[in-house]
């Protein structure tokens, strides 16, 4: 058979099977669609997410130092040729009005900062045009204490400069442990005119960028390696990108995009399982023909041919409509809930995410129709003759290359998806195993029911359990696909339900919205008090001291930093920096203890480090770490370690140590309090004349920001999740519909027999539920366990599954089975019973 | 007095839609068929014969006219209605068999025992198996039979619930002509010893021999009707 006969074949196989084939296309559409459209969306909020957290960091990367930075650096940007590059430099530095005077951190910034976001003035207007070298824009809380108004002149390293502006909101990190006064805004060149820069011990340089290539994760560590190679002495530089620029919601960020990445994989299953359902459907449909095909002599590999040609030009059809229906998912969404979308996010046609739906698309629709296809090959030529022949077995190198076809297309569209290659390997090894399972599960089933005394059974249980038991009917397949539905929508109930959940608890609405820097020892009872009358809630105040770390294991750390420029960037950094302490007998509730025991060593001074932070040290349980204390060496012995949800806004710190064990070391106390705007700016009125050294730090404007990054957050993974469900409910409805053949006929005869319509009814739910209740049972374990991985490894939330729910989910199959099952056949249950004497 | 006939009907009439126009596939067929009587209708294609007996057996409805089994009318009644009535009063083979291909030949015999409510139904599918000679094959699934076995599956499924009347529609017209005698002979044993009533539809002459009553249809009307068994 030449190549042109299969595609005549393939077409006359289209003519005359209309509405059919209408429905097939449309059906592949659909599971094209869902890939698409899922895929689409998490594009589309992937996009938005960056556009947030750039928002937080005004730019797209930041290098920080401690000394002027290396020209040599920007030369590692070179990748983008677009890149846009703005300065900044930081001190704290004292301001003076009149006589009264106030610790402040001096901002001097290039006029193109910020690249994203806004700082917002008042009165209002862009801080490039706003300032010059003779004026400053200032925290309104400065101004306050300060008692100096807008147009005023304060005295900054003794040179005067006029107040522009009050700074309400600007983007950036909120870092409330490293914060040391009220902001101050001046120009680079009212930085120079100020003569601070001499001193430039405690100055903090900052480059910012615009880079409009957006490079990705692997791009910036990429660079971050070789800045650490090409620059000598690179340990002084830090180097971060947006999406690690906010710690309040870096781990938000990273289980929203570790969940995007499993939508994106799930809607791979859901598309397959629905196209290869419906191929099963379709070639059941079309026996008859394929016998005469092979009465007339085609042999099984020339109609498999034909029919494979069939379904990849089918498929094309409907993967071009599907990719097309699926790309209109986010411009949906940004219609019906605009205010998912952040204001950086652009709607665009991309022809090249077009045209990679279509691949994605075709691909899974021609790989996952080839195990339904080589039914083909099992049609015997005797079925001219009886339509209840026997199929033939199919031969055991086409089914097993079948199965290593539908492995390979789902690896390598999941590399696709995910662009990780342990991710595709991982993902397609657990569907396997899952394939496996509900095939076992299945035969184990149709074993069960074929060994079951049946004679004793009620005639409606048994004609179920029978049509289970019956070889070669289908079961296997149709549990199998039942079982991948219920595997995806189970899995993404249980893990957007948690998920949502955690950004939602996460939202800091009664986090606080002034700290309180440099209350004194003496002082702590007196602020408290006065806090409290102002209304505060939430009042919290932890002692801090500042050190900073003199050895590790009794090796200085001048030894070890420069060791570990091969390793990450920020490690050396971190080493190198000054470190905060408290201490405290309880952890904050914010805190969870995930690796040895709070204060469990009675022998040593102990230290509980959190998790990511020890990492980035280089440190575990039993390590000794060394402090320089103002001059005195105090070790502590790392005994815990401990996770932070720095989402909460409460004050939290890297280092905590044994209550008591620093006591009377120089130490100051930070406070944290929630107020409303207005009894903030009395309760500044007050600490200015009653404790004036205390510095209030209004953190209003990033909270509120930070907030809705979360919000946003929340909502979209619901929607996301609500999204994959409902698809995952139509094509599993669908997968149910199919795999209920037509039973016209039986009903008929049923009837005449003298079964009641309700009887009918109930003979076939019963039958369906069955085959429900086993892929519900197998899917929704799957469901479970892989849920539990997904948010105790890969997120790190914890897994706090419903388990009760198990039993509910493997019901509600075996229902929906049977309703769908039945709907499918609603027209075959009204078949009037003189249709048995039309044979 | 004469004993209320099995089944009548009176004016029997069925018209079909067809191509815009109505049909009429039976005419004001009157026909009355008493108790334990083996009736055959024959007829060439198209002569309404399967209407006939689809009507008769309430799996169908008429345009007009009554039909009364044991002297009661099913032409008024509901599909739930009627199916209680065939489970309790009416069997049927078919030309195709018509077997539960999910279902065990035992299975099969046991269905409608057991929607009849029949007690000790498994012994009484056992002996009736056992009576079409396949006492061995119980466990066996229809498409593991050959036809002719099939259709003596069907036999024992039609007379299990001791029925009041027994359609057959052409029996014998899928098996080969030594089967087929087979299979009429069964018949014939099976309603002598139940005493069922037997209605059979076929079109050919030789096997409307073995009944007592032969009803000619042409046209949708009764032609003739001849009396005797012409063995």
């Amino acid at each position: 058979m030449k190549a042109l006969d299969v595609l005549r074949g393939a077409w006359r196989e289209s003519r005359g099977s209309g509405p059919r084939l209408l429905f097939f296309i449309a059906c592949l559409a659909l599971g094209v669609a869902a890939i698409t459209g899922v895929s689409g969306l998490v594009d589309a909020i992937e996009q938005a997410l960056v556009a947030q957290s750039r928002e937080l960091l005004g730019a797209d990367v930041s290098i920080q130092a401690r000394r002027p930075i290396d020209a040599k650096v920007d030369e590692f940007l070179a990748f983008d040729a677009q890149r846009e590059r703005a300065q900044a430099r930081e001190t704290p530095t004292l301001v003076a009005f009149g006589q009264r005077s106030k610790l402040a951190e001096l901002k001097a910034v290039s006029a193109n900062f910020p690249f994203y976001g806004r700082i917002v003035l008042e009165p209002d207007g862009r801080l490039g045009e706003v300032l010059d070298e003779q004026s400053c824009a200032v925290a309104p809380e400065l101004a306050n204490e300060l008692g100096a108004r807008v147009g005023d002149e304060l005295s900054i390293g003794g040179k005067p400069y006029r107040i522009a502006a009050l700074v309400r909101d600007e983007p950036g990190r909120l870092d409330i442990g490293f914060t040391l006064g009220p902001r101050v805004f001046v120009t680079l060149e009212g930085l120079a005119r100020s003569g601070l820069e001499q001193f430039g011990s405690r100055m903090r340089y900052r480059e910012l960028y615009r880079l409009p290539s957006s490079p990705d994760e692997r791009r910036i560590a990429q660079l971050k390696r070789e800045v650490n190679e090409g620059i000598e002495d690179a340990a002084y530089l830090r180097i971060e990108s947006h999406r690690e620029a906010q710690p309040t919601v870096r781990r938000s960020l990273r289980q929203v995009e570790s969940y995007l990445g499993l939508v994106a994989l799930l809607s791979l299953v859901l598309g397959g399982v629905g196209v290869a359902q419906i191929v099963r459907a379709w070639v059941a449909s079309r026996t008859q023909a394929v016998a005469v095909l092979r009465v007339l002599g085609a042999r099984p590999r020339e109609v498999l041919a034909m029919y494979l040609t069939h379904v990849a030009l089918l498929a094309l059809v409907g993967s071009s409509l599907g990719a097309l229906a699926g790309s209109f998912a986010p411009h949906l969404v940004a219609r019906i809930a605009a205010d998912l979308l952040p204001s950086g996010f652009e709607l665009s046609w991309s022809p090249l995410a077009l045209l990679r739906g279509l691949g994605l698309g075709v691909g899974i629709a021609l790989v996952f129709s080839t195990p339904p296809l080589t039914a083909v090959w099992r049609v015997s030529p005797a079925r001219v003759l009886r339509t209840d022949i026997e199929p033939l077995p199919a031969p055991r190198a086409v089914a097993w290359g079948a199965a290593a076809l539908v492995a390979l297309g789902l690896f390598a569209a999941a590399w696709t998806q995910s662009r990780e290659l342990t991710v595709a390997a991982g993902f397609t090894a657990a569907l396997a195993v899952l394939a496996g399972a509900l095939a076992l599960g299945a035969r184990a089933l149709t074993r069960l029911a074929a060994h079951v005394p049946r004679e004793r059974l009620n005639p409606y249980l048994r004609n179920g359990v029978a049509a289970l038991a019956r070889p070669g009917i289908g079961v296997v397949g149709a549990t199998v696909a039942l079982g991948f539905g219920v595997l995806v929508i189970t899995l993404m109930a249980l893990v957007e339900s948690r998920l949502s959940e955690r950004l939602r608890n996460a939202l800091p609405t009664d986090a606080p919205s002034v700290f309180l820097l440099d209350v004194q020892p003496d002082q702590r009872e007196s602020v408290r008090e006065l806090a409290t009358r102002q209304g505060a809630v939430n009042y919290s105040d932890v002692p801090v001291l500042t050190a900073r770390l003199a050895s590790i294991n009794g090796v200085s750390v001048r030894d070890i930093a420069p060791g570990r420029a091969e390793a990450k960037g920020r490690e050396q950094w971190v080493l190198m920096r000054e470190q905060r302490i408290t201490w405290a007998s309880t952890l904050p509730a914010d805190n969870r203890v995930v690796a040895g025991e709070l204060w469990s060593d009675p022998q040593r001074l102990e230290l509980s480090v959190e998790k990511d932070f020890a990492e980035d040290l280089g440190v575990g349980l039993g390590d000794r770490l060394a402090f320089d204390v103002q001059g005195v060496e105090i070790e502590f012995a790392v005994t815990s370690l401990r996770t932070v949800e720095w989402e909460s806004f409460g004050i939290n710190f890297f280092l905590m140590a044994e209550p008591g064990s620093l006591d009377h070391a120089p130490h100051s106390v930070l406070a944290a309090v929630r107020l409303e705007p207005a009894q903030e700016a009395s309760l500044q009125r007050e600490l200015a004349s009653s404790a004036p050294n205390v510095t209030p730090i209004g953190v209003r404007a990033i909270l509120e920001k930070v907030l809705a990054v979360l919000s946003k957050l929340a909502a979209a993974v619901r929607v996301l999740g609500l999204f994959t469900i409902l698809t995952g409910l139509v094509i599993l409805a669908g997968v149910a519909s199919s795999s209920a053949v037509h039973r016209g006929r039986e009903v008929a005869l049923l009837k005449t027999l003298g079964l009641t319509r309700a009887g009918v009814v109930t003979l076939f739910g019963i039958e369906f539920a069955l085959v429900g209740l086993v892929a519900g049972a197998i899917g929704a374990t799957a469901a479970f366990a892989l849920a539990w991985v997904f948010l105790e490894r890969v997120v790190e939330l914890g897994a706090e599954l419903p388990w009760a729910a198990l039993p509910a989910a493997t019901l509600a199959t075996a229902l929906a089975s049977a309703l769908c099952g039945l709907a499918a056949n609603l027209r075959a249950l009204a078949s009037r019973p003189i249709e048995s004497l039309r044979g | 007095m004469t004993a209320v006939p099995r089944l009548e009907c009176i004016a029997l009439t069925r018209t079909l839609p067809s191509g815009g126009q109505a049909l009429t596939v039976l005419d004001h067929v009157d026909l009355s068929i008493s108790a334990g009587e083996f009736c055959a209708i024959l007829g060439p294609s198209g002569s309404g014969k399967s209407t006939l007996l689809g009507l008769l057996a309430g799996l169908d409805r008429p345009t007009s006219g009554e039909i009364l089994l044991d002297g009661e009318r099913i032409d008024d009644k509901s599909e739930d209605q009627l199916s209680l009535l065939r489970r309790a009063k009416v069997g049927f083979v078919f030309q195709s068999f018509q077997l539960l291909g999910n279902l065990t030949a035992l299975e099969n015999v046991l269905l409608p025992l057991e929607l009849a409510g029949v007690r000790a139904a498994p012994a009484r599918a056992r002996e009736l198996l056992e009576q079409v000679g396949l006492g061995a094959r119980t466990h066996h699934y229809p498409s593991q039979l050959s036809g002719g076995e099939q259709q003596r599956v069907a036999l024992a499924r039609a007379f299990g619930p001791r029925p009041s009347v027994l359609f057959a529609d052409e029996p014998t017209g899928n098996l080969d002509a030594a089967t087929g005698a087979r299979i009429l002979e069964l018949l014939s044993e099976l309603h002598q010893r139940e005493q069922t009533t037997l209605v059979l539809v076929t079109h050919d002459p030789s096997i409307a021999r073995h009944a007592q009553r032969r009803i000619h249809l042409r046209a949708g009307r009764v032609e003739r009707i001849e009396e005797g068994v012409s063995v």
